[in-house]
């Protein structure tokens, strides 16, 4: 049985000039029990929103206007804030934030916060047991285990992260979210920290989604991977395809821009232009003023997901032409010859310009 | 061992601190306009008593003797002859300390315990209208002068209302007992009770507008938002997370201001004619009555370097974070 399911979900961000960002726009995908799925996208691309729907940990000025996230059948958008807390929050789904420095309560032991995430969660756990539980965690997790009785302060970046692991796997969850959980260490530990996030959720079965920006933190530890452009998933498919045979201009792109380990050619290329702005986009594919490839369809109709092979959709009207966007996007010319802006709008000023 | 060396070492500075508070002390009254002899001595003596009396006080020593005197005197609690009073000041001084205390004490714990809480909601109902409700509330009691509040809840609860005493401490002919039940007694919390709310009205709004604040900070913090992914009741996070973070800068202005209270509330003391150090003080000055202002001036200096300590070390046991170098 399918573990979560996002159906055409929209998240709108109410700014104060009371314009909307279409943060997360028509967004489906699902997970299925163990497995681990990659959000890839640049800042501000609405894989964090998308996350934080699926927990409901939105800001004040967000909301969820449409769509569907379905945990094992229960409908997630629908809860009661009690029940929500009571059924979904941490005892199901459980979240890797950023900076695991922040993440604890600066006046209470790490140990402490573990304990107390398990005893309100399960009325009939002492808090001795609960301890034991947190020392257990922490042994898993190759933290000294008399280090529960310890401040976050005291620990380190590397160490906290790992804290903040066990804590996500205090109540045994069917699905992390980790968002971003390596970009604020240090390269070297960076590495260590995905192998144990990935040996962790094996040995507990969870499942996991992984946020991230950075290419290379998915290609080694997602199953599936969903690239995630201007708060819409612009293709999805598992990892091998996403990586090696992908479809979509803007994946091309982002593999360019990351250094591959195993390929002596080392040139990194980057796809020029800044996300687009989620108020009120308009008609047309959201990734057409950067994209090489952008052709009239693509300024004017927006394209909607298409299924190439069973489990990969690609949201692209040149999608088909895999072989020859392939070819091109490897080439450095292509990323710096494209004129970037709307050329039934823009070209004829600039034109004038030139005159 | 860290704490011990922190705690021994935060002694060492009060002592400092002591130390340099006594000397501005004695300088300060050495360096009064007027000679000192007059307003130490009591008017009206023949010359050769005045004679004697100085030659007794030692205001013919030399400056430094003159100084070692006064700190010997001061740890012994010898203050020196009234002006105003004719007897000894510690005979009266620490009777108003006391009553003080009480009006001082009760209104502050009242202020903050209802700062803190009206502050931390307040925080955490963010646009609502109780915060703005209780924005302007706590904005129009800090504005609000002492004196005024003083009148409207003497008018109220008194003129009109005739639930409590216009005035005074202790009904008038009435045994109130010995020792510490001079001040637990119904009729004494009976007739502070007016003086404590005005008190507590002026007071509250600091906390509540600070811990408002901190709040404010504390909730954007990515630990809150933990707690809230963690599926944690919205009480427990509001209390036991969010309060509890901002409540440390409330203890160093609770501090701060406890010790301003003392002498600062001569006001409150005047409408409710309570008998208290903030009177005195305004008294004593006013009568150039130097050895009852000195003393004082050296227990309300005393009380903020002590309250001062007594935060440094709640501060150890409200956050962990505290380096004990």
């Amino acid at each position: 049985m399918t573990l979560l399911e996002v159906e055409n979900l929209r998240t709108y961000y109410t700014e104060d000039d009371g314009g909307l960002v279409r943060a997360a726009d028509d967004v489906s995908f699902s997970i299925e029990p163990g497995e681990t799925l990659g959000l890839v996208g640049e800042s501000g691309s609405g894989k964090t929103t998308i996350a934080k729907s699926i927990i409901r940990l939105l800001a004040d000025n967000a909301e969820i206007v449409d769509g569907s996230i379905t945990h094992r059948g229960t409908e997630i958008t629908d809860l009661s804030k009690k029940a929500l807390n009571r059924e979904i929050r941490w005892s199901e789904i459980s979240m890797i934030p950023q900076n695991a420095m922040n993440a604890f309560d600066p006046v209470y032991t790490v140990g402490e916060q573990i304990v107390e995430v398990i005893t309100v969660h399960e009325r009939g756990t002492s808090t001795a047991e609960a301890m034991e539980r947190a020392r257990q965690l922490f042994e898993d997790l190759g933290i000294d285990p008399d280090r529960v009785d310890d401040y976050p302060h005291q620990f380190s970046g590397g160490m906290a992260q790992r804290a903040m692991i066990a804590l996500a796997l205090a109540l045994n969850p069917s699905l992390i979210l980790a968002d971003e959980p390596t970009t604020a260490l240090d390269v070297v530990i960076q590495d260590r920290i995905l192998e144990t996030i990935k040996r962790m959720q094996e040995e507990y079965d969870s499942a996991m989604i992984l946020i991230t920006h950075d290419m290379s933190v998915v290609a080694e530890t997602c199953d599936r991977i969903a690239v995630v452009y201007g708060g819409r998933i612009v293709e999805i498919g598992d990892a091998e395809t996403i990586i090696d045979d992908p479809r979509h201009p803007y994946t091309l792109g982002l593999r360019n821009a990351f250094p591959d380990i195993t390929a002596d050619d080392q040139a990194l290329i980057s796809i020029p232009g800044t996300p687009p702005d989620l108020v009120d986009p308009g008609e047309g594919c959201r990734f057409a003023p950067r994209c090489p490839f952008a052709d009239e369809e693509c300024w004017e109709v927006t394209p909607h997901p298409v299924e190439y092979e069973p489990g990969h959709l690609v949201e692209c009207h040149r999608a088909d032409e895999k072989a020859f966007l392939q070819a091109e996007a490897e080439k450095r010319e292509t990323w710096l010859g494209q004129e970037v802006g709307d050329p039934t709008a823009d070209r004829a000023p600039v034109e004038e310009v030139d005159d | 061992m860290g704490l011990r060396a922190y705690v021994l070492r935060r002694i060492g500075q009060l002592l400092l601190t002591y130390f340099v508070f006594l000397t501005i002390l004695f300088v300060l009254f050495r360096m009064m306009p007027g000679d000192p002899t007059s307003v130490f001595i009591l008017e009206g003596l023949p010359a050769e008593a005045r004679e004697e009396r100085i030659e007794e006080l030692g205001f013919n020593d030399p400056l430094y003797i003159q100084y070692f005197d006064y700190m010997r005197q001061l740890m012994t609690g010898e203050f020196g002859d009234s002006i105003i009073y004719r007897e000894p000041v510690v005979n009266i001084i620490w009777d108003k300390v006391a009553n003080t205390l009480f009006l001082m004490g009760s209104s502050l714990i009242l202020a903050y315990t209802i700062g803190i809480l009206g502050g931390a909601l307040m925080g955490w109902y963010r646009g609502t209208r109780f915060e703005k409700i209780g924005i302007v509330g706590v904005l129009t009691a800090r504005s609000s002068p002492e004196f005024w509040i003083g009148i409207i809840l003497l008018s109220v609860f008194v003129f009109w209302l005739g639930w409590f005493p216009a005035a005074g401490m202790r009904t008038v002919g009435l045994d109130s007992g010995e020792g510490i039940w001079r001040f637990l007694n119904r009729d004494f919390l009976w007739h502070l009770f007016l003086p404590m709310l005005t008190g507590a009205i002026f007071f509250t709004a600091t906390p509540a507008l600070l811990m408002r604040n901190t709040m404010l900070d504390v909730l954007d913090e990515d630990y809150i938002e933990v707690k809230e992914a963690e599926g944690l009741p919205e009480r427990r996070i509001l209390y036991r997370h969010a309060a509890r973070n901002s409540i440390l800068p409330v203890v160093t202005v609770l501090a701060i201001v406890t010790g301003a209270a003392m002498g600062g509330s001569v006001i409150i003391e005047t409408v409710f004619n309570w008998d208290g150090m903030g009177r005195a003080i305004v008294d004593a000055v006013n009568r150039r009555d130097l050895p009852l202002a000195m003393a004082a001036f050296f227990i309300m200096g005393s009380l903020v370097i002590f309250m001062n300590f007594v935060a440094d070390i709640a501060y150890v046991y409200l956050d962990p974070r505290v380096e004990y170098e």
